[in-house]
Parts: C-alpha cells; structure tokens; sequence
C-alpha cells in the first residue's frame, strides 16, 4: 500500500475514532446524574425562572436533536456555548490547548532527559550499585501517584523551602514568543526563565512515571542489543567500546523509545488532568475538572474530542513514521 | 540492505527529532490564533494586556514588604466567576467578584443590616403596593457618565421582565417585584404584586444597577466580558478560567479604598488554595477545612478568621412515611445526636448548634428555642413510644458539597445506631442526582431521610422556612397546616407582627422535629497577615474594607 493510501485510510480511521468518542461522551451526558440546570441554579429558584433558563441552554430540545445539532457543528468547528460562561467551547478550550501542550513536552523533556542515560548506565552496568538504584528509582516512579508527588514537592520545595512557585502560569510560551517577535529581547529572557521556573514542579510530577518507564525500556532494550550478533562482531573487529555502545546498540534502542515517547505524548496530553488541578495550571485538565464540577457538558465534550484528535493525529504520525524507517512493517 | 537500514534509521531520528520541534512551534503559533478566532477581538487584547500585566504583578508580588502605597491584594476562591454580567449567575463567587464593580440601592453592614447604598432613602407608599427609592446624585459609572434614576429602573426591570433583557436567573430573588419606573429626577418607583413584606431585604441583597445606555449598546456576550459599574473598583483585564484583575476607581462616590491592585484567581483543590496561602501567592482563600487550619496558623505570616455563614445544615424526614411519620420518633433521633460533640470533633469548632429553621441574627429567630439536648436515655423511650423500635434507616448523604458532608453524616447515622432499639446507616450520593430527586415536586421521589443544606444571603426566617417546610415549599419533605398558616399569615405582614409569626412558627418547628436539627455552618478562611479584613456572615468577601497591616 502506497504511503498516500496509508495516510487516507488512517485519516478516515482517525474520524471514525473521534466520531465514536463523541458519540460515547454525548451518551454518558444522558446517563449521568446531575440535570445541568440544577447545578447551574440553587434548588429555590422559580420553576417557571428554572424552566425560561433550560429552554434558553437549549436544554429541552429532544435528545437526537441536541445530537445531530453537536455533531454537525464539528466539521465547521462550532462545538456550540458553555452552559456556564455561554462563550464559545472551541475558543475557550483551543486557548488551553498550549497550556497542556507545553506542560507534556515539558515532561517528556524531563523524562527523556533523566531516562536515557540512567537506562543505559544501568545496563552497561549490570548488577552494579548504579543498576540497583536505578531500578530503585523506576520502581517509586512507577508507584507514586502523580497527586501525592505533586502535594509533597509543593510542601517541600515550594512552601518549606520557598524554591518554586505552587501555582499559575504567568506566561506560556507563545507569550515569549510574542514578545521575541515585538524585539522585546530582554524581557522575552526574563518571560522564558518566568515560565521555566513555574513548569518545573508539574512537569516532574507528570515526568517522573514516565521518567521510571523510560528507563526500564532503554535499560531493556540495551542490554537486548549489547547480546545480539553485530555487537559482538564489532567488537571482535576491535571497535572501541564506547563507539560499539553509543554509536551502534544505542541507536538501535532509541527506535522502540522514541516510538513510545510518541506515543505517550497522547497519554501525557490526557493524563496531565490531575496534575493540572494540583498547580491549579491553567490547562486542558483544569478546564475539563471545572466543567465536571459544573456539568458544563459542551465544554467538558469539546476538551475530550480535541484529546481525540490529539491522540489520533499522534498515533498517525508515529505508526507513520514507524513504517518508514522500518520496512518490515508495511503500510496496511 | 544493511547500508539502507542504516540509513533510515538515521532518516527516522532526524525525522522524529524534527516532528518533535514542529510540533512545539506549532502549539506556540497556533495560540495567538486560536484564541483569536474563539473569543472575538476583545478576548484576545484582553488577553494579552493580561498577560503582560500579570508579568509586572509578579514582579511587584515577589518583592516582598511593598513600598508605601503599594498594597496589591489576591483572593482565590473554589470557582471562576460564570462571566461578569451582573444580572446573569445564582452563585457565591461570582457575586463575590461582582460586589467590587457593581453595586445595588440598598446594601448591608458587616453585620447584616440594612444600609443604603446607591439610594440615599427608602419607604413604602402606603395605601399602595410600591416602594420608592431616592436615587444618590452625582454618582459617576466608571465609563464616566453619570447615574440616573432611568438607570436603577431599567437594571430592575432587566432582572424581572424577560422582554427586557433575558430570563435572568435572578428574578425570584427579587420574588413580588413586578417592575419600576423613574417617577423624577431622583426618585424610582418599585411595583409589587402584593405587600411584600422582604423587598428591602431583597434589594439589599440582590439587584446590582447597570447603565442602561452601556448594556444596549453592547451584545449579551459583551455584557459579559466587560465591566461598567459605580462601584469603588474598575475592570483592568479578565482571562476567562484564569483571573479577574481590578484597580481602584478613582471618581467613586464613597470612601477611597487602600487597595491597590486586586486579583481574583480559582482552584478548586483546597490543598492547593491552602499553599497558594503558605506561599504568600494568594492573601484570602476560601474554605480552608478543618484538617488544615493548623498548618495556616502555625505557619508564621498567615491566619485563619472565620464567620458564622447564612448555611444551615440539617437532616430532613419525610413525614409520609414510617417511621419518620412519627412526632416521637423524629424527636428520638434529635435527643439521639450528640450535636456539640460533631461542631467540636467533626467540624473543629467551626459551626454551632441550631434547634430550630432559622438562625440567630435572621428575621424571626426565636431565642427561647434551644437545641436539643444529648439526652440517649430519652431518645431510647421515645422510640419505644413511638412503636417503630428495631427499625434500620439509612441517611442519604452528598460527599464534599458541604464543609465536612459526610463526616457529619456518619456522626450522626453513628450516635442514633448506639441506640439499642435503631439501627442507621449512610448512603453516600452524588449531590446532582440528590438534588435531582429533592426537585421534582413529589415527595414520593425523594429519599426517606437525607442531609443537606440552605445558604439565605437575605437574612430572613420567613423564606427559609417557606422553601424549606411549608407544603408546596421547593425543598420541602413536611407538611403541616398548622405551620402553613403561620406562614401564610407572615406574608401579609410586616414589622414586629411578622416577627412573632414566624417566631412561633419556629417553635412549632422545634416541637414537631421535621429535621434532625444540625450545625450552622462556618465560613473558614486563610487570611495573610499582611492583610487587616474581617470576615462576615453572607459570605461577601469585600476587598474595600481591606487594610494593610
């Protein structure tokens, strides 16, 4: 299959995913308790007052049609008004979008940065002190809770020791982008380090697991590699130990890491929800948190559906490029 | 082959590598936008003039002790406000925000009287079903024109006619207000349907005054994003979900405020709000709970203040059904409850007892009413008397709606089940589908036995009572003529007449137990020390009556 037919047929994947993703979430509006309408007003107010309000929402409207009046929406990029604010969903959450964006680069970045080397020292270092505090270390990545990590490094770094922020965005990176643009250097330096000293603390918190992750599988897929043929024939030809490790078994492992950082790039998009709450960081999960609280339904489906997209876009990409590199995977 | 593998592995690295930049630049240009295309100009200037004033905030805020004259303030509460058309929400925090810019006739002292505000004075026209109020002159709007009584009328009238605005969601809360006029250059005439006997304590509560010129000028989505009130703070920048920022009005009527610069913010995790405090990032957060107030006192530059609020928490009983149908029985499970014993070890000593509907301070609180007393031995008798011993019932209760909901619930399901002859258990339920069930009108839908609880901004006995008990009352699981009459009777009167009523209606109350009478609920809040405010009882956090200190 031509790479062109590969991209159509994910593509139409792609909209039936997020098509089902709609379909589930506009379903769980039915069965969930909560009538908007009685979160949105106290329980004293006029049946008649209660009743003017619902039909203004929109509310009262037969359930296929509130449906098909959503669904249609979305090719144009109208997913309709928010029952609380009554603005636009598609502005209110594309404007968090980079927000979350940021903070799941930000983790990978934390992750692949720690990672890597810790998963190789680990396995050139087999049973060796380093190996076992390495997988000391996965192992607490891997069973911390992202909220009680993200609690403890507040109280600790932020409150005890007044390091950190505990909270806000002051800036996101657009800003300092803007302000590069507009030739404000100096304060687009000081809007970078502003915005890198409040991500720290959310993006270790929503790293460190994927940090643990990582870790395992390059130390797993190094050592995979250090047994296999062409390692040792390099080193028989007399090939530089560093060379044959980092030039040639390194490599190789990077392929399957880097597929699952991609991949976890979606995870990260969606998972980042209880973070977010924790820094009150004014992204994707924020808004998602707040819109259950308030079953502020048409936000709460917008968010979801652009994860959707987000996930799906990312998945393409990756299994994408996968087949590229690797031709014994097709492209089917 | 192995020369081409090679190769696109090295391809696939620095495809990936590329990917991965794209992707970022991608998430930075698309903002601009985005955010262009979803919220029209205004929320794009809105936001960036935020961002950049956010930035010098920062600067300001990490400085330390400020200079003189430099006294920025920020409150974070649980919630963002639903936008800022004052006329346009039913909920705390958003009023909250409100009250800075926006501002009513009548208004009310810390302690909850009546005062004036944007009238000068207030009366009944006797003989007729109206009200006037003498509207203050020379009062500038903060987009520099001046108020009018055609102003006050026209907000009035927006928040009670749909044919003038929208179908506000605050009409009943100006309940018996038909409409208003401005009968002279200074003066507004307020129609009612009736007598009502609360409309002062309506409007001093509810009805902020906007200018009429301004609103219809503007689209219901403009109304919403900006601000033009008479209020002692103009808008300076709103990011919608992250903060409403305000500066001090200089042309306000009344007395200057001290406060430089506020700053609303939100998070809904109150550990969060808690370290924002700690950090010195945020000066009043709203409630702190109970496991967390010895942190914030003991920590050196924060305190904790707290008021007795408008909330009242209770069990309700359905009188329809066994064996809650039982005068006895409900008052067994009132002598049952140690009620001291939950304010002091469930709530912290952040609540007080209650005996009857309405709270001390309100309009027909009656004070020869006490709480029941812990009296088990009773409660035993009263059950057997009442021929329902060994039922089992189980109290249907919502988890972190109300300071320490359920807590309270397996206090008191956990003192009735010590009783020999009583078995209780606890339901856990999701407030929506609780309330769901409380609002469909049949008391057939509703839980046998349930807690929940009734905030009144208004201060009056009378409505609690009404919403709360009376047969076709909203929330109501009782029915007593007897009660509905008192009721009945105070809302044709007025004065010390309509005190006695409902005092007695109280006493009724007490006597036939339709709840299991719990805790007035404290409002808790985490103060810096920088900051001199005391808190008050309707919840108003007023950042005008702020000081350093």
């Amino acid at each position: 299959m031509s790479l062109a037919r590969f991209l159509v047929k994910r593509a139409l994947q792609g909209v039936l995913v997020v098509w089902g993703v709609v379909t589930v979430v506009f379903g769980l509006r039915f069965i969930s308790p909560g009538d908007p309408a009685n979160v949105l007003l106290p329980p004293d107010v006029d049946p008649q007052v209660r009743q003017q309000v619902i039909a203004e929402l929109g509310l009262n409207k037969p359930l296929h049609v509130q449906y098909f009046e959503f669904v249609a929406g979305i090719p144009v990029g109208d997913l309709g008004l928010s029952l609380v604010t009554r603005t636009p969903v598609t502005g209110r959450v594309l404007s968090k979008v980079p927000a979350t964006l940021e903070l799941a680069i930000a983790a990978t970045v934390v992750a692949v940065v720690i990672a890597i080397p810790l998963g190789v020292v680990s396995a050139t270092r087999r049973h060796e002190p380093a190996d076992y505090g390495a997988t000391l270390f996965s192992l607490l990545g891997i069973s911390t809770p992202n909220f009680w990590l993200g609690v403890m490094l507040i109280i600790v770094l932020a409150v005890q020791l007044d390091l950190f922020p505990t909270s806000q965005r002051p800036i996101g990176l657009d800003g300092v982008f803007g302000l590069l643009v507009a030739g404000q250097v100096g304060n687009a330096v000081d809007g970078l380090l502003a915005w890198a000293w409040h991500i720290t603390l959310p993006a270790v918190t929503l790293g460190t697991y994927f940090t643990a992750l990582i870790t395992r599988l390059t130390r797993s897929g190094m050592l995979d590699e250090l047994g296999k043929t062409y390692v040792r024939a390099a080193r028989a030809k007399g090939l530089p130990e560093t060379l044959t490790r980092y030039r040639h078994a390194l490599r190789n492992t990077l392929i399957p890491v880097i597929t699952v950082v991609g991949l976890q790039l979606g995870t990260l998009i969606g998972g980042a929800v209880i973070t977010e709450a924790v820094f009150a960081w004014p992204g994707l999960g924020t808004l998602i948190i707040n819109s259950i609280n308030a079953r502020d339904w048409p936000v709460l489906q917008g968010s979801l559906i652009i994860v959707a997209v987000g996930f799906v876009l990312v998945n393409i990409l990756v299994d994408t490029l996968y087949a590229y590199v690797n031709p014994q995977v097709a492209f089917d | 082959m192995t020369a081409d593998d090679r190769l696109d592995r090295r391809a696939f690295l620095k495809l990936t590598g590329g990917a991965a930049t794209t992707a970022a630049l991608a998430g930075c240009s698309g903002t601009g936008g985005s955010e262009g295309e979803g919220g029209g100009s205004t929320e794009a200037s809105t936001d960036s003039g935020g961002e950049s004033t956010e930035m010098s905030t920062e600067t300001s805020e990490s400085g330390g002790s400020e200079s003189t004259g430099d006294f920025p303030v920020t409150i974070v509460q649980g919630n963002m406000p639903s936008g800022l058309d004052p006329h346009d929400h039913r909920e705390t925090p958003t009023d909250v925000v409100m009250l800075h810019a926006y501002e009513g006739v009548l208004t009310r002292t810390a302690d909850g009287t009546i005062t004036e505000a944007l009238a000068t004075g207030y009366e009944r026209v006797d003989g007729e079903n109206t009200v006037t109020f003498t509207i203050r002159e020379d009062v500038p709007f903060h987009n520099g024109d001046t108020l009018t009584p055609d102003d006050v009328a026209y907000s009035i009238n927006r928040i009670v006619q749909e044919d003038v605005g929208f179908a506000s969601p605050q009409r009943d809360q100006l309940a018996g207000v038909t409409g208003a006029e401005a009968t002279d250059e200074t003066t507004v005439t307020v129609q009612n349907d009736g007598l009502n006997p609360i409309v002062f304590s309506e409007f001093a509560t509810y009805c902020d005054v906007m200018q009429q010129s301004w609103v219809e000028e503007r689209s219901k989505a403009e109304v919403g994003q900006q601000m033009n009130g008479t209020g002692p703070f103009q808008l300076e920048s709103y990011t919608e979900d992250e903060e409403v920022v305000f500066t001090p009005f200089e042309n306000y009527w009344g007395d200057a405020v001290e406060v430089t610069e506020l700053t609303f913010r939100a998070a809904s995790e109150a550990g969060t709000r808690v370290n924002q405090l700690l950090q010195g990032e945020a000066d009043v957060i709203v409630n702190v709970p109970p496991q967390e107030v010895q942190r914030v006192n003991d920590n050196s530059g924060t305190r904790i203040a707290a008021a007795p609020s408008t909330r009242i928490i209770y069990n309700a009983m359905r009188y329809d059904v066994e064996p809650f149908s039982s005068q006895q029985f409900r008052q067994a499970m009132n002598y049952a409850v140690d009620l001291n014993s939950i304010v002091e070890n469930v709530l912290g000593g952040f609540g007080s007892p209650t005996g009857q509907p309405t709270l001390e301070s309100f309009v027909g609180h009656n004070p020869d009413v006490e709480p029941y007393p812990y009296d088990p031995d009773e409660a035993e008798r009263l059950v057997e008397e009442s021929g329902h011993a060994g039922v089992e019932i189980e109290l249907n209760t919502p988890v972190g709606r109300y300071l320490k909901d359920l807590e309270i619930a397996q206090a008191v399901a956990g003192f009735i089940d010590e009783l020999p002859n009583v078995s209780a258990t606890v339901r856990q339920r999701d407030f929506g589908s609780l309330v769901d069930e409380l609002l469909t009108g049949n008391i057939e839908d509703k839980p046998p036995w349930y807690l929940i609880g009734w905030g009144e901004a208004t201060f009056d006995g009378g409505l609690v009572m009404t919403a709360l008990l009376t047969s076709d009352g909203a929330l109501s699981s009782w029915s007593n003529e007897e009660f509905d009459s008192l009721l009945a009777d105070a809302g044709d009167q007025s004065g010390d007449t309509r005190e006695a009523t409902l005092q007695e209606a109280n006493a009724l109350a007490h006597d036939q137990a339709p709840w299991v009478f719990l805790n007035r609920q404290y409002s808790v809040y985490g103060v810096s020390e920088r900051v001199a405010w005391e808190p008050r009882s309707d919840e108003r956090i007023d950042a005008s009556a702020m000081t350093p200190q």
